[in-house]
């Protein structure tokens, strides 16, 4: 049997390597990515895609003003990135000027809360209404945009665990990466040559300080 | 299509062809941005750089399409929680021993990056948008104390210039 990794596509084949995936440690992570046990499945024959038929809220009373000062900070540092790529430097720094006020109007009031939970809240809420609904349009920019984000998260929340179990141990003498297109986050002495979730090459990829 | 001519500063060397070849005098600037008025879109100097530092773009960008309510709704709340992760990693970030501070900088890193891509696809894609350009003015007509209300005028006029 062979299990694949869902977030990077790294396939354990139990044949070659001699152990069932079943008896690996239950803390082992994928040697690509870093993605936990648990999200690696089996490998079946004409695998059918996971299947959305979640019921989406009938809520949809969005409005814009209803935008948080932290949304309206990444909404207009990505728009000021959207001017970089235009090659619009003076609109780019008045957007990025407008997201750093809303950054830190969103810093004043005190972030609270646990972030494991946080995390596992969306990754069973936000994420999947998201998904049904960008699904049922049939919109390939939203379920690109949501599954990478959701790729990354999943890291992160394997991360936010080791680190609750290991302590400081987990990143003493080694490195923290992060990929600046997407977001993915990698504990190593270098880089990986490709981000596993948006394949960009390791340059792409900034060290934390 | 429409095209203008862009020019990478950290490729241009400043010293050589495009100058001398732009009809109109378009890529003699002080701030070595080629001026996107005078430019007509020929070409010349895009062919002419020996650093490869010239790219012709379109000079309009062509609408991004239309999304549905519900998509909207979905991606809104997404980036509503990018943003709540985000900025409880940024204060987690500020305690604590070396090695949690950094992996909740690279968290909080993270949550921004996926945010912004989420927020393109919350119905704000481009900065010259009309929902972009409308959010500015939604926000102007009722600014929050410190907000820099001239950098959002300058940026209407920029972008709407051409209708205006
Ligand atoms: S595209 Fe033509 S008009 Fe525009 S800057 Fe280049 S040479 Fe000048
Ligand atoms: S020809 Fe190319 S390298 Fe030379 S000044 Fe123009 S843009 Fe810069
Ligand atoms: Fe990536």
């Amino acid at each position: 049997m062979k299990y694949i990794c869902s977030i990077c596509g790294f396939v354990y084949d139990e044949e070659k390597e001699g152990v069932p995936f079943s008896e690996l440690p239950s803390d082992r992570v994928c040697p690509a990515c870093g993605a936990e046990k648990a999200m690696s499945d089996p490998v079946k024959e004409n695998m059918p895609q996971s299947s959305v038929a979640e019921d989406i809220s009938s809520d949809n009373s969005h409005d814009m003003e209803k935008l948080s000062s932290g949304a309206l900070s990444l909404l207009f540092s990505n728009l000021a990135r959207g001017c970089e790529k235009q090659y619009r430097p003076h609109e780019q720094k008045m957007y990025q000027e407008i997201a750093d006020f809303f950054s830190a109007e969103a810093k004043k009031e005190k972030a609270e809360g646990d972030l494991v939970s946080l995390v596992n809240d969306n990754l069973a809420g936000v994420y999947k209404t998201a998904e049904a609904s960008a699904t049922a349009a049939g919109d390939r920019g939203a379920l690109r945009a949501r599954l990478w984000s959701y790729k990354v998260e999943m890291i992160a929340r394997t991360l936010l665990s080791r680190y609750e179990k290991e302590g400081e141990k987990m990143l003493e003498n080694t490195s923290v990466w992060v990929c600046s297109v997407c977001g993915f986050v990698y504990i190593g002495d270098s880089a990986p040559a490709l981000c596993p979730v948006c394949k960009v090459p390791s340059w792409k990829f900034e060290k934390v300080e | 299509m429409k095209w203008k001519a862009v020019r990478n500063l950290r490729l241009c060397t400043k010293d050589c062809l495009c100058l001398y070849v732009c009809p109109v005098g378009a890529t003699d600037t002080e701030d070595s941005i080629i001026d996107v008025d005078k430019c007509t879109g020929c070409g010349d100097c895009a062919a002419a750089c020996p650093s490869k530092a010239i790219s012709m773009i379109p000079a309009e960008m062509p609408l991004p399409q239309e999304k549905k309510d519900e998509v909207l709704t979905g991606m809104r709340a997404l980036l509503e929680a990018k943003s709540r992760e985000r900025l409880l990693a940024s204060a987690l970030s500020e305690e604590g021993p070396d090695g949690k501070r950094r992996l909740m900088r690279a968290l909080e890193k993270s949550f921004r990056l996926s945010g912004e891509d989420i927020a393109r696809e919350a119905g704000f894609m481009l900065p010259q948008q009309e929902e972009s350009l409308n959010l500015l003015e939604s926000i102007l007509d009722n600014p929050p104390q410190g907000f820099p209300e001239d950098s959002a005028r300058a940026i209407l006029s920029s972008f709407r210039k051409g209708d205006r």
